[in-house]
């Protein structure tokens, strides 16, 4: 009976895996065991056989089948990484802060003061809350908060998620994505991610009812909707 | 003209171009559909996996990792989705692919297409996680460090693996009285 080293052995051998010494090893032990020589001429014998056996055609329609199966809207493309999009969303914001100032400018006339130029740029002043919603089951969960500030509506994400979670922001007839809304989180610590805001340019402001819905991989993992109640 | 490679493919597949994700399907859609069909001994199924791996591929192309052989990630995918229809399998009361061809008998000598139907049925007869092992040395010809890649393993049961289930194929051929 041919003991676990000598089937190492016979097992390396057919793999190709044996240095000289284990060569020499294992002719010893053939020569000394015709049982072990059996074994090796069986296992030799149909490593082969499985080698030998031939590739099947895959159906002829595969190819067809599994393009068509693809969804036509979804992106391919690398995921995201932390800090990147923190850094162009708040980039963004600027922007949209900035153009806001431009435009009411235009509208108004006004001549802001210095210090309400420094206001304009810099934190949004008064916040009010509209309205949130707190996110307790399925795959990404916390808070997610309407406000509006001077600049506008916008909205508040403080949520965790085992994985980079991107949101499809509906209303106004609109439709925005952001990514990386949903840091992933450290179960292990239970802590959720930091608080991300993205303003909402453009978005009416009058019983705006807002549809999120929270992709993950590119699939839906869930959705919420918020409502700002009126105008200003 | 020289053939893109995985990492060219992947990368224009990423910026949109799906006639690059096509040239992946056409690259690999036979290995990977080899690889469900001796898991799974059913045509139908192992279309189904092969359609379900790429699809798969298609939608966490953002999350591969180029660094790793794009060839370990889809056949990684394909394993597990292969392993998966079995236990489902299992699950609803099925057999374990298709029955033996004909009862136990005396030693017949095989050629050909009777050997490899002969291995396709003692393949049945193992556990699925050694299949796994065959199938990628097999007939997917990968290195034992690849396939601890794939299976998350580490090479020293990768080939642990691999020697039971020669072992055991050997076992049940004899006992069939098929020995190739």
């Amino acid at each position: 009976m041919a003991d676990s080293e000598q089937l190492a052995l016979i097992h390396a051998e057919i793999d190709g895996e044996l240095d000289a010494h284990q060569r020499g090893e294992l002719a010893r032990r053939l020569l000394a065991d015709p049982e072990v020589r059996t074994l090796r001429e069986d296992l030799r014998r149909l490593c082969a056989a499985l080698d030998a056996v031939a590739d099947v055609e895959p159906p002829p329609r595969l190819r067809e089948s599994i393009l068509a199966a693809l969804p036509q809207s979804t992106p391919i493309r690398e995921r995201s990484r932390w800090p990147t999009p923190r850094i162009r969303y708040a980039a963004v914001i600027l922007l949209v802060l900035a153009a806001g100032t431009v435009v009411y400018e235009t509208v108004h006339g006004l001549k802001p003061s210095t210090s309400e130029v420094v206001g304009t740029i810099g934190p949004a002043g008064e916040t009010t809350i509209l309205d949130a919603v707190r996110l307790d089951r399925g795959r990404v969960t916390g808070r997610v908060s309407l406000y509006r500030d001077r600049t506008g509506l916008g909205l508040k994400f403080e949520l965790s998620a085992s994985a980079p979670v991107d949101v499809l922001i509906a209303g106004d007839g609109r439709t925005l994505r952001v990514e990386g809304v949903g840091r992933q989180d450290k179960p292990a610590q239970g802590k959720p991610g930091g608080a991300l805001t993205v303003g909402l340019p453009g978005f009416g402001m009058d019983g705006q009812t807002i549809a999120l819905t929270f992709l993950m991989n590119g699939r839906e993992v869930g959705s919420t909707t918020l409502r700002a109640p009126g105008g200003r | 003209m020289k053939e893109d490679d995985d990492a060219t493919l992947v990368r224009r597949c990423r910026e949109g171009d799906r006639a690059a994700f096509e040239r992946l399907v056409v690259r690999y859609q036979k290995p990977v559909y080899n690889a469900a069909l001796r898991l799974l001994r059913d045509a139908e199924e192992a279309k189904d996996v092969a359609q379900t791996t790429f699809l798969k591929v298609f939608e966490h192309l953002g999350d591969y990792d180029p660094r790793f052989k794009f060839y370990s990630w889809i056949y990684r995918i394909a394993i597990n989705e292969s392993l998966n229809a079995i236990a489902s399998r299992r699950f609803r009361g099925e057999s374990d692919g298709e029955e033996a061809d004909g009862a136990p008998g005396p030693d017949r000598q095989l050629e050909g297409e009777q050997i490899s139907r002969a291995i396709e049925e003692a393949l049945t007869h193992i556990k699925p996680e050694l299949r796994a092992v065959i199938v990628l040395r097999h007939f997917l010809h990968l290195s034992y460090q690849d396939m601890g890649d794939i299976l998350h393993l580490p090479e020293k049961t990768v080939k642990s693996r691999l020697y039971s289930a020669r072992q055991l194929l050997r076992d049940h051929l004899l006992q069939q009285g098929t020995m190739v």
